[in-house]
């Protein structure tokens, strides 16, 4: 008889106190080493980081952890959301990412965030770069002009599944494989009612980070940005105005790659992506 | 008149490169037609100073031989040859992938009614890049 096949990643729920209340958190990890945590984009879910959680190179050394953040994948709305519209803050997604890292025990983890990931490591870096080894966006900017209306996103006469992916199909980077296209967009389709547009509340209203990101300590706490020359949400002109501003930040421009590096092109992505984590490696040995 | 109306001969060959996919590749993409079985609107196309106007019913679309006088439509896609034939290319470029990308960077214009649109925007994001060699990704 053939034995099963399961991936390396083991998925479980953690209890994390969020602004009070208690968030049922679906996490998944695999690897052994350094902490990394990996932050989904809007409207998405920590399936996105499915190559990477099996990828020897990475969980050879580092201990690699992605989850979904409530309201998104397998985790559920804190008891009572269905009373308010969703809307991510800066505060809430801050608060998110620390007390998701203080009820899993982790001590100074890498974190490596995406799209809406990419920008509030920014702000992590900028107020609590101290509790981190190193951060790590991805398709990361301290703002991007608005590309279209997020009213669109949520509305009866429109599938809001079927419309997230469509818009976001454009950011994905034509040179990326068709079953990874659209598995990405896969998860698009699955997100909950209003959550898509309820992240971009954050990304588009409530983080506008230009001139606000002083007194990041890259020597303390390293920050990589990474963004692939396909995104035109967040552009490379994006990234590169925003690392200007933060001394010794690091870029790398990724070609042949979208806004979602790890979910749509996993092979290309780590091309670009092992060097990073070897510099951290070495940098902790 | 709109700020891509230029073209010439460009424009013109565009238009007709679009009106071919129309009428021939589509045919051939049955996916196209099963996802489009709820779309019932007429839009306009517009190349340079070409002008194509495209109606579909039950998601299959016929392109007006010309422009009949005092047409309606829903919602318009506008932009230059340039833009258009960026956007066909087999591999395109950074930044003129995606009818978004167009609208981003100034070159193109998507207007008017848009919910036809909205609401059936993979089909319609696949429709328009059909003279594309090896068609939507």
């Amino acid at each position: 008889m053939k034995p099963p096949e399961f991936e390396p990643i083991v998925g479980r729920y953690l209890t994390v106190p969020i602004l009070g209340d208690p968030c049922r958190v679906y996490v998944e990890e695999a690897g052994s080493g350094i902490p990394l945590v990996c932050l989904h984009t809007a409207g998405a879910d920590s399936r996105q980081f499915r190559h990477l959680l099996c990828d020897a190179a990475v969980t050879s050394r580092y201990r690699v952890i992605a989850f979904d953040m409530p309201w998104h994948g397998k985790s559920y709305p804190p008891a009572g959301w269905q009373k308010s519209e969703y809307k991510l803050t800066t505060e809430r997604y801050v608060e998110t990412i620390r007390a998701f890292c203080s009820a899993m025990g982790l001590v100074r983890p890498v974190v490596m965030g995406c799209s809406i990931g990419g920008r509030i490591v920014l702000q992590l870096a900028h107020a609590h770069g101290g509790e981190f080894r190193a951060l790590i966006g991805l398709e990361s900017a301290d703002y991007q002009q608005p590309w279209y209306d997020t009213s669109w996103l949520h509305r009866g006469d429109v599938h809001g599944g079927e419309v997230c992916a469509a818009l976001v199909s454009g950011l994905i980077a034509p040179q990326s494989p068709s079953e990874y296209r659209h598995e990405t967009l896969w998860q698009y389709m699955q997100g909950g009612p209003g959550i898509f547009k309820g992240d971009l509340y954050f990304y588009r209203v409530d983080s506008d980070l230009r001139g606000k990101l002083t007194g990041i300590d890259t020597k303390r706490c390293p920050l990589y940005l990474l963004t692939g020359e396909y995104d035109f949400s967040c552009t490379a002109a994006d990234t590169l105005r925003t690392a200007t501003a933060i001394p010794g930040a690091k870029v790398t421009l990724m070609k042949e790659v979208g806004h979602f590096p790890m979910s749509e092109n996993p092979a290309q992505f780590r091309n670009y992506l092992l060097p990073v984590l070897e510099e951290i490696f070495k940098a902790a040995a | 008149m709109t700020e891509f109306n230029g073209g010439g001969q460009q424009a013109r060959v565009a238009a007709e490169r679009f009106r071919q996919a129309i009428e021939s590749t589509f045919a051939g993409d049955t996916d196209l037609l099963r996802r489009g079985a709820f779309v019932d609107t007429c839009c306009l196309i517009e190349i340079g100073a070409e002008q194509l106007v495209l109606t579909i019913r039950k998601g299959r679309p016929t392109v007006a031989a010309r422009v009949p006088p005092l047409v309606s439509w829903e919602f318009a896609i506008r932009a230059g040859a340039d833009a258009w034939l960026a956007l066909w290319q087999p591999v395109p470029e950074p930044g003129w992938h995606d009818v978004f990308a167009l609208a981003k960077r100034g070159a193109m214009r998507i207007e008017g009614s848009l919910q036809p649109f909205m609401a059936n925007l993979q089909y319609f994001k696949d429709l328009v890049t059909l003279p594309r060699p090896g068609g939507p990704q």
